[in-house]
């Protein structure tokens, strides 16, 4: 009498629980072996990275006090009442009432707001020859190839160059987001218009319409509020670019950001970043408020309340 | 008058439609029966030019339909709508075959034209909805936007596929009430598809009958008998008016399954 009566008859193609456990042994040998390899060569690529960029724990030994003290004016503290120790808002104030921070915004929004505006139809054009419902399929990738070079190119590169159209001011900051926006609202609004349905197309075509009326009535009309809500999302993203931009001299908050860094005036540049928080954010907020409103095409709560329920839904987040 | 000569379209091994011809008189509000996969959505889509036939011709008072074209208008199982655009609006499209692009962009199409849509729209029942949005209408409701936009186009052919295949009941009626009094109101020469039996004589001045791509039925409401509809339908016991009720069926507590110890001794 034998254990596995089934293994005399057919030997040679099934497996015994001993044979299948040493291949499931063998597997597991290999896959440590690819595991260790792999930890090696990442190591490898890391190491030469950290070398590339000159990455170094004693630099930040040797260099942290200094950070410290610039830290002590990154954040200026003072004492309320007397006794509370706190951070010094006046400071902040001083600078952002002296420096006129706000109107900067301002500048800054301009850019954005001036530069998607400017970039919007070209996206549309781009974006929707660049679609394969709209233009034939090897026709359609010149467009495609047009946009990503376009956004091969950074904005801030692009403002370089167009220094010698309109100097280094916000003007040119300007044309640098209208161009960055061409590549990256028309890439979405390329993919929005890949996943229409065929229906509405098919049923404008039958009235007998020609092929742009087809084009707007069909295939443009599903997209539009889609197209709204990216347009918002690019201006999100435009601000934060026209900040950067400032940096190398194209007016705006950015601009006195690093005015103040050259000068060492540590506690005004916080006072400049804190603006810039403040700023990005509201754009943010009421950009995202808009997009939740186009998106479920019902009453979406106003803005006030939503900044009223935050801390509710903060609680929510981190006690579920 | 619309002259179908031997009509013929394959989609490569498979014969959707096999030499069908027929003549339909002006005005006539005739039906197109036949299971799915008969050929009648390929038919319908040959005769307004969404498909071009492998072979014969379609002819419209003499003069050949070989591409969508304005005259030819059509109504979708899916109504084919554009969701995000007003009731109004989307009965508007019907007319874009009539207007260069800018102006239908800017929708600067002059009085007559409007009052042509709501005027489809009251013809419909759906005046008093016209500016609501196509997405939260109900699916009969949708259908018969659809039908609104086709007679804007002012056609003299309507084509509907399977208008109410998605509809219940109630609505279903509704909209081939709709269908049939603007088909009659406009003087329409109208041609729906249908696999609802019971609506299809309700409604139908004449039913032609698709099978296999083939037409074998050819008739009046008369002709239209119980053995014509099992041969179109292949003697399938609910589709007829349900004279039997179904058989006890066996519950599935009574179906014996193997047991554990059955299969593993």
């Amino acid at each position: 009498m034998t254990l596995h009566p089934e293994t005399e008859s057919d030997e040679d193609d099934e497996l015994t629980p001993r044979e299948k456990l040493s291949e499931q042994h063998q597997q597991r040998r290999y896959r440590l072996l690819r595991g260790i390899v792999g930890v090696i060569a990442l190591i490898v690529i890391l190491t030469f990275a950290y070398g590339q960029v000159g990455f170094s724990v004693r630099e930040l030994i040797n260099y942290w006090p200094e950070f410290v003290t610039a830290a002590h004016d990154y954040f200026p503290t003072t004492t309320y009442f007397g006794i509370v120790p706190f951070l010094d808002f006046g400071r902040y104030w001083q600078f952002i009432d002296a420096a006129n921070l706000f109107s900067l915004s301002v500048v800054t929004v301009s850019m954005a707001v001036g530069g998607t505006a400017l970039g919007i139809p070209g996206a549309l054009l781009l974006g929707t020859l660049g679609s394969e419902r709209v233009t034939p399929f090897p026709l359609n990738f010149v467009f495609r190839a047009l946009m990503s070079t376009i956004r091969a190119i950074p904005a801030l590169v692009w403002a370089l160059l167009f220094i010698p159209l309109g100097g280094v001011t916000p003007f040119t900051g300007t044309l640098a987001i209208a161009v960055d926006t061409m590549g990256y609202l028309g890439r979405l609004f390329t993919d929005e218009l890949e996943e229409i349905e065929s229906g509405p197309i098919e049923g404008v075509e039958s009235t007998g319409a020609n092929q742009r009326q087809t084009v707007f009535f069909g295939m443009l009309s599903q997209v539009f509020r889609q197209y709204i809500a990216w347009v918002l999302f690019i201006l999100e993203l435009n601000v934060r670019v026209a900040i950067t931009l400032g940096l190398i001299g194209a007016g705006g908050l950015g601009y006195q950001l690093m005015i103040q860094r050259q000068t060492y005036q540590y506690t005004n540049m916080m006072a400049a970043v804190i603006v810039t928080i403040l700023l990005v954010s509201s754009v943010e907020i009421v950009s995202q408020r808009v997009r939740a409103r186009l998106r479920n095409d019902k009453e979406a709560p106003g803005t006030l309340e939503y900044l009223a329920g935050m801390p509710d839904r903060f609680a929510q987040s981190v006690f579920r | 008058m619309l002259e179908v000569t031997d009509l013929t379209k394959h989609y490569g091994d498979v014969r959707a439609l096999e030499d069908v011809s027929f003549t339909l008189n002006d005005g006539e509000f005739t039906v197109l029966l036949g299971q799915s996969g008969a050929g009648k959505s390929t038919m319908l889509r040959c005769l307004n030019g969404l498909t071009s036939p492998t072979a014969g011709s379609v002819a419209l008072d003499g003069a050949t339909l070989d591409n969508s074209r304005e005259d030819v208008a059509m109504v979708f199982q899916q109504h084919n709508l554009v969701e995000g655009f007003s009731a109004y609006t989307n009965a508007l499209t019907g007319s874009l075959g009539r207007h260069p692009f800018l102006r239908s962009v800017l929708q600067l199409v002059g009085r007559k034209e409007k009052l042509t849509a709501l005027d489809a729209l009251g013809t419909v029942g759906l005046l008093d909805e016209a500016d609501q949005r196509v997405a939260t209408m109900s699916g009969g409701q949708q259908q018969r936007v659809g039908i609104a936009r086709a007679l804007v186009q002012q056609p003299d052919l309507l084509l509907a596929d399977e208008p109410v295949a998605s509809l219940d009941p109630g609505s279903a009626e509704t909209v081939m009430h709709y269908l049939k009094t603007a088909a009659n109101e406009y003087d329409i020469t109208t041609l729906v598809s249908l696999h609802q039996v019971n609506i299809a004589a309700y409604f139908g001045d004449r039913f032609l009958g698709l099978k296999d791509g083939e037409l074998i039925f050819d008739g009046g409401p008369e002709e239209l008998t119980p053995g014509v509809v099992d041969e179109l339908y292949g003697d399938v016991e609910t589709v007829a008016l349900a004279e039997e009720t179904a058989p006890d069926r066996k519950t599935t507590t009574d179906v014996t399954e193997p047991r554990l110890q059955e299969v593993r001794p």
